[in-house]
């Protein structure tokens, strides 16, 4: 059956990608004009931050979905992502423009170097060791008092200028509520490509038996390592936005209940779908938004609505939506 | 340096306690249980609440029955319903769960922390090994070979100790030999939460107690367990002790380093020898 699927796939795939491609142009537009019917600074504001977070959540789901790591780590690429642009602007000459792609490259360098070793072991165990990596990152970032600010965190102040623009754009709520949505939409973009290319599919089989694909001859270490990688290099995009926006960071970003957050965000989105991470942290933030006024148990809230989304819903909010849509065409055609 | 060796027991007495509870339902359910450190916090909380009118030790047995209790409805209500799926899944429930608790406790007790004195019949210090050393902590450190002694007379000598380490080893067997292995998890649950409550209150005059010092030392549990060996009795203790060492020495002579070893130990086991150091011995 996957022979016939495997030859027969080409030809129509360029529909759908074309489509995605149309659908992705369209909510980048919408971005782009969103910030002008919205009054509010402190919206905009809110709203960029949970963009930020949207894209965390959008690089641990990626993992979920097409390699099956449940990663309660990736709050350290995140951190990563912020802080060596922190770093590097406060301790060397470097230019921005030269910061920026490493910022992105040396979390995710180091994720394939961690992950060759990682996604060894699976499950329970996967969840736990990415733990335990993520908590040593927090402790030396917490120790490094000299270096990196240690609790107190790290100021960053951008040069005037980067790629010929002004870095004020980073910290004007619109302009970086614009920057921040693009960025998440070429993300999802990239993604769905990769999903539909030869490696997402290779990485799918991997994901389904890891033995059988082994045993019809693909390497399957190189292939996980590396989706651990572009999961890595997503989330650390995250946290150099994060840092350009704010201006700081401190090492509560680094933190494992981060790395929890954003795996809330994802399970509660949806993480078998490519977009349910991103409305997940969304959701979640507008939630902790809204309810953070009316009651003080939010964290009882959020702990509530995981066991009941786990149990109930284990598609998430878009699964369960999209679930519904389906089931009422059927019965709609039927 | 005998002090710190003596308070590396100490601590590792504390994770033992805490850690072999975490085996024990594991072993059965084969689930990690996030909300353990939430055990350990509540069980801290309600000893702490009880001792204010009735005394530790009334303090010590009331946390006891209470996480029992706890650990009985955990099982009925959450691990035995999901038993038939994913086991990240019941990963992610106990992880909401200990946010629960969490805020269940900050809502009753505050979030600030609060100190536990030691009981009176426990203050003041003895001569130990030539030097004076608190009796409270001594104690700690008979408490956990107790527990360590009981554990495994009661794994190794009782019917249901056997059922116990049968349903470990292959929970469906076991079941087809006429084990209730649904009643059997439930005691072993019950029994780990028991557990947690108990290093719990024993932890209130050694630590300070904060509603997140259950998700701080759940950490540290882990860490155990896994460098012991999921599911292994001796390797928890031999873990527990050695990471209760680790921690201490190197508070004193690596601060800077201190909360970063006992990590890295771990990485270093799940990458060599996964099933951990005692871990295929299956006791």
């Amino acid at each position: 059956m996957s022979v016939q699927a495997a030859t027969s796939l080409p030809a129509p795939a360029a529909r759908p990608a074309a489509i995605a491609f149309g659908i992705a142009l369209a909510a980048a537009v919408v971005g782009i004009v969103l910030p002008l019917l919205v009054a509010s600074p402190v919206t905009l504001s809110l709203a960029t931050q949970g963009l930020t977070n949207a894209i965390l959540a959008t690089s641990v789901g990626f993992l979920i979905r097409q390699s099956g790591f449940v990663s309660f780590g990736h709050a350290t690429f995140f951190g990563m992502g912020a802080y060596v642009t922190g770093l590097l602007l406060k301790h060397t000459g470097l230019a921005l423009e030269a910061i920026l792609p490493l910022a992105i490259a040396l979390p995710a360098a180091l994720a394939f170097v961690v992950g060759l070793v990682v996604v060894r072991v699976s499950g329970v165990a996967f969840s736990m060791l990415t733990l335990a990596v993520a908590q040593v990152f927090y402790e030396i970032v917490v120790k490094w008092r000299d270096f990196a600010g240690g609790d107190d965190g790290l100021s960053v102040t951008l040069p005037p200028r980067v790629f010929g623009l002004p870095t004020t754009l980073f910290q004007e709520p619109g302009d970086m509520f614009r920057i921040v949505w693009v960025t998440l939409v070429v993300i999802l973009f990239l993604l769905f490509l990769l999903a539909r290319s030869r490696f997402g599919r290779l990485c799918f089989a991997i994901k389904d038996n890891e033995e059988r694909a082994r045993f019809i001859g693909y390497r399957t270490l190189m292939p996980r390592a590396l989706v651990f990688a572009i999961s890595a290099a997503i989330g650390s995009i995250g946290g150099v936005l994060f840092v350009l926006y704010n201006g700081f960071v401190s090492p509560d970003v680094l933190h494992w209940t981060m790395s929890g957050s954003a795996l809330v965000m994802a399970i509660i989105g949806g993480a078998e779908f490519l977009i349910g991470p991103a409305i997940g942290a969304v959701v979640f933030l507008a939630a902790k938004d809204k309810l953070g006024d009316i009651t003080e148990h939010w964290q009882a809230i959020i702990g509530f609505t995981l066991i009941l989304v786990t149990v109930r819903w284990p598609h998430g909010l878009v699964g369960t939506i999209w679930h519904w849509i389906r089931r009422r065409g059927r019965g709609g055609r039927a | 340096m005998t002090i710190h060796i003596l308070n590396g027991f100490v601590y590792g007495g504390l994770l033992y306690i805490l850690s072999v509870g975490l085996v024990l339902i594991f072993g059965l359910r084969r689930v990690v249980n996030f909300a353990h450190g939430g055990l350990f916090m509540v069980g801290a909380y309600v000893g702490y609440a009880v001792a204010l009118h009735a005394g530790f030790f009334t303090g010590l047995a009331a946390a006891i029955a209470v996480l029992a209790a706890i650990g009985i409805l955990l099982d009925i209500g959450v691990f035995r319903p999901l038993q038939r799926h994913d086991p990240l899944l019941t990963v992610l429930v106990t992880f909401g769960i200990l946010l629960i608790l969490e805020d269940l406790v900050r809502s009753i007790w505050g979030k600030d922390y609060v100190t536990v004195s030691v009981p009176a019949l426990l203050s003041g210090n003895v001569e130990f090994l030539g030097l004076q050393y608190p009796v409270y902590r001594l104690m700690v450190i008979a408490l956990a070979l107790v527990t360590m002694a009981g554990l495994t007379l009661w794994l190794k000598r009782s019917a249901i100790g056997l059922h116990v380490r049968a349903s470990s080893v292959d929970a469906v067997t076991t079941a087809m030999q006429g084990v209730n292995t649904d009643r059997v998890s439930a005691t072993v649950v019950g029994i780990g939460a028991a557990l947690a409550g108990m290093s719990g209150v024993v932890a209130g005059p050694l630590l300070t107690l904060s509603p997140s010092m259950g998700s701080y030392i759940l950490v540290d549990c882990f860490i155990v367990v896994v460098v012991g060996g999921l599911g292994s009795f001796t390797g928890a203790f031999l873990a527990a002790m050695a990471i209760g060492q680790i921690h201490n020495f190197g508070i004193v002579y690596l601060p800077w380093a201190a909360s970063s070893i006992p990590f890295l130990i771990m990485i270093g086991v799940l990458i060599w020898r996964p099933q951990g150091l005692a871990g295929g011995a299956s006791t």
